[in-house]
């Protein structure tokens, strides 16, 4: 009889264990037939519906965050933002996307992403949308489209997956009161046999630099070459700037020719003699806090720094701290885009939210309040330049500066070039072992994309 | 009993019967109450655990990536054969060895070292485990921020001490010769408390007896301490080092926030190398299998250190 007992008990046992362990499921299950329910009751009044957005912890996710309210009062659907880092968003969206209904609605896309979310099939077209409600994207900057509007960016076949939220264009921040410096200048121009002026080509940004980090008692530039993202987006500017690019039409990796050998060397030149003792483990907010603090007289970085460092709470030389486009032919273009997932169960919903947040009226309050427009009118209008009277530098800076190539593999594209270009800065490589071995990998990858 | 076609509906009863069996072969009440309290778990175990393992597994021999996560092409040991051409793999494997018997031994040295002093009578014991706790309860991720700021070669609190002593400063972080000593000194930092409180708790419950006779006897502390209390702690000392060495060969979180790998390739340990493989790479295939070589080589160190420190030679 004990025995029985014990043995029912045992199997008892396993079947609450099991009731356990499949608890997740089972409240997977539950979710999912709410969220059915939530839309249902949506195609009445949209009273129960709440979209998910994934946000990166910046001044503009804020602005909008701050004008949500007024979306649930116009459409009764609600927002939640899952506000994070930006290093976490690329590791959490992926995950989401695996999943046959997704946690995020709306997806806000980094154009290292732009080529990656679409060519997946994890995000949607919208041009069905926008002809259905004669949505205007003339009013967005050109460029700003291409980069992340269009997938893929030229073709018949082209398609519109994002509609661009705001720009981070990169360009060079520069101290005016050391180029303006009597002292500084003579000295230059006895050391040169040139003037110290505002730097048109990336060699003489480059001797600029190192002169200061000599003679004017601050680093040249205020570099961020860690690895990774850092390092690859600040020396695109001088692979760009010298007309270089990673790819040529066909998609053969250029990125061992001679203009990018040269752009590392002048890269390496100026970590070896312009730029502060920890530069190689720099990110952008170690390279911020030296430009803000004074301690250097120039910084390549990206257009929505401009605020801070001209902002005298946050910068001790905010009134000399000019920005110019990226001296030479190009500086890298940035930018971010929305986009609707394809599981979410909500995507007129989602169009909904987008609609919204684009709107002439909403981009206009967003950009009041230090979001930087991706519409050509709000960058004009003459409300937000008498608040903000550094836009038009900010469109010039955009117009005049270009993406990363964007296609499956963009995110391992930045890896292998950061990778090599920290081995070359760091001494373990010459320029042209780890560019040819860069150039060899990003013909792999360009392969395994189908792209030739 | 055999079971046919078609006395397939008499297989419950099989089960029964040969479970019915096996319980009765027991020989003692304790193993069967034992088996009862621990089938909850086990069954837990299995399917959170045992399944993914063996479902990674799986994928490792097939070309499933976060494109296409199919199982349509299996590819035998490609996979392996291709992560084992990878000479930043081995690089990777080599940082991580380095990384892991440096930091253990030396966190088991100064824990040791620690944990005695504090098994003494002294004051303020309670301040000084409120201390020691600190570094333990903070998230790597936590950590990792802080002393990046501590540690930033121009701005940072340390270098900034290092100047008011004359001292020159270092770039802890920048140098590709340096970064991997200051990721293993946070990492003891950080760590040292656990090996501590472990230590702590296995002295503490030493038995006196032993060291009253070895005294009686005429033995000296240092005597005492190597043949009676390292003898004694030696259970504790293995569970502690084991779970030390299994967690460092896993260190991900430091190098995520500190470093990225860099500079160059000086700080790549394993786990972030298959954390690249799988959400940059997107090659699920081949993260797997590099997770299936560490699975093995923790496997064996573990092996070798348990048979080692817990009891076999010793006994």
């Amino acid at each position: 009889m004990y025995k029985k007992i014990l043995i029912i008990f045992i199997v008892l046992a396993v079947i609450i264990s099991m009731g356990i362990a499949g608890s997740g499921c089972k409240s997977a299950a539950t979710t999912g037939q709410a969220d059915t329910t939530a839309k249902d009751t949506a195609a009445g009044g949209k009273s129960d519906v709440t979209l998910h957005m994934l946000m990166e912890d910046i001044p503009a996710t804020h602005a909008v965050k701050a004008l949500l309210p007024e979306f649930t009062a116009a459409t009764g659907i609600n927002v939640e933002f899952e506000i994070v880092q930006y290093m976490d968003m690329h590791q959490k969206l992926v995950t989401n996307f695996m999943s046959p209904t997704g946690q995020y609605d709306v997806i806000e896309v980094d154009n290292y992403w732009a080529g990656e979310f679409p060519a997946t099939g994890w995000i949607i077209p919208l041009d069905d949308y926008i002809k259905k409600d004669n949505f205007d994207i003339s009013v967005y900057i050109p460029s700003m489209m291409d980069m992340v509007g269009y997938f893929p960016r030229t073709g018949d076949n082209k398609q519109i997956y994002m509609l661009p939220i705001y720009s981070y264009s990169m360009g060079l921040l520069y101290r005016e009161d050391l180029l303006n410096d009597t002292a500084l200048q003579e000295a230059y121009k006895s050391l040169y046999n040139e003037d110290l002026k505002v730097p048109e080509n990336l060699e003489e940004y480059v001797q600029q630099c190192r002169f200061m980090q000599e003679n004017a008692g601050v680093s040249g530039s205020a570099m961020q070459a860690g690895r990774g993202d850092p390092i690859v987006m600040e020396w695109s500017n001088y692979l760009f700037a010298l007309g270089g690019d990673y790819y040529d039409e066909n998609w053969n990796a250029t990125i061992n020719d001679e203009k990018a050998i040269k752009a590392v060397e002048l890269y390496k030149e100026n970590i070896q003699y312009g730029s502060p003792e920890g530069a190689l483990s720099f990110a952008l907010d170690d390279a911020l806090r030296i430009m803000s603090q004074g301690k250097a007289y120039s910084m390549i970085s990206y257009i929505i720094m401009l605020p801070l460092l001209t902002d005298p709470e946050q910068s001790t030389v905010a009134e000399s701290t000019k920005m110019i486009p990226m001296p030479g032919e190009m500086g890298l273009a940035g930018g971010w885009g929305w986009a609707i997932a394809a599981n979410s169960q909500y995507k007129d919903e989602s169009w909904e939210f987008i609609k919204w947040v684009e709107s002439a009226e909403i981009a206009k309050k967003r950009a009041l309040d230090d979001s930087t427009p991706a519409r050509i009118d709000v960058c004009k209008d003459a409300d937000v330049i008498a608040k903000y009277p550094i836009y038009p530098t900010m469109l010039e800076v955009i117009s005049q500066s270009k993406p990363i190539p964007e296609f499956l593999y963009s995110a391992e594209m930045v890896e292998i070039v950061g990778r090599e270009l920290s081995l070359i800065c760091s001494g373990e490589k010459t320029a042209k072992e780890g560019l040819d071995l860069a150039a060899k990998e990003l013909d792999e990858l360009a392969v395994k994309a189908k792209l030739k | 009993m055999m079971i046919t076609g078609s006395g397939i509906h008499a297989l419950p009863a099989y089960i029964y019967e040969r479970f019915y069996a096996y319980m009765k072969t027991l020989a003692q009440q304790k193993k069967r109450t034992g088996l009862f309290f621990i089938s909850p778990t086990v069954l837990v175990l299995i399917l959170v655990v045992l399944i993914p393992l063996i479902f990674s597994f799986i994928i490792s021999f097939f070309n499933y990536t976060l494109v296409d996560p199919s199982f349509d092409r299996f590819i035998f040991f490609k996979n392996y054969s291709t992560i084992f051409q990878d000479a930043y793999l081995w690089n990777s494997l080599k940082i991580t060895l380095i990384f892991v018997f440096t930091v253990v031994p030396l966190e088991f040295v100064l824990g040791f070292f620690i944990a005695l002093l504090l098994n003494r009578d002294i004051r303020f014991k309670g301040l000084f485990y409120t201390i020691l706790t600190i570094p333990m309860v903070m998230s790597p991720v936590a950590v990792g921020l802080i002393w990046k700021m501590f540690l930033h070669a121009d701005l940072g609190i340390v270098n900034y001490i290092f100047s008011v002593l004359n001292l020159p400063s270092v770039n802890w972080l920048g140098s590709n010769k340096i970064a991997l000593l200051t990721i293993i000194l946070i990492d003891i930092w950080h760590q040292i408390s656990f090996m501590i409180l472990i230590l702590l708790a296995g002295l503490k419950s030493l038995p006196k007896e032993p060291f009253e006779s070895a005294k009686i006897d005429g033995a000296s502390n240092t005597q005492s301490f190597f043949y009676i209390t390292l003898g004694l702690m030696r259970p504790v000392i293995s569970v502690a080092v084991l779970i030390r060495v299994i967690f460092s060969f896993k260190t991900y979180d430091l190098v995520y926030i500190m470093t990225r790998g860099g500079p160059g390739v000086s700080t790549e340990l394993i786990s972030y190398f298959i954390y690249k493989k799988t959400f940059m790479g997107m090659d699920f295939s081949q993260a797997t299998a590099i997770s299936y070589v560490l699975f093995a080589i923790i496997m064996i160190i573990v092996i070798f250190l348990f048979r080692e420190m817990s009891g076999r030679k010793w006994d």
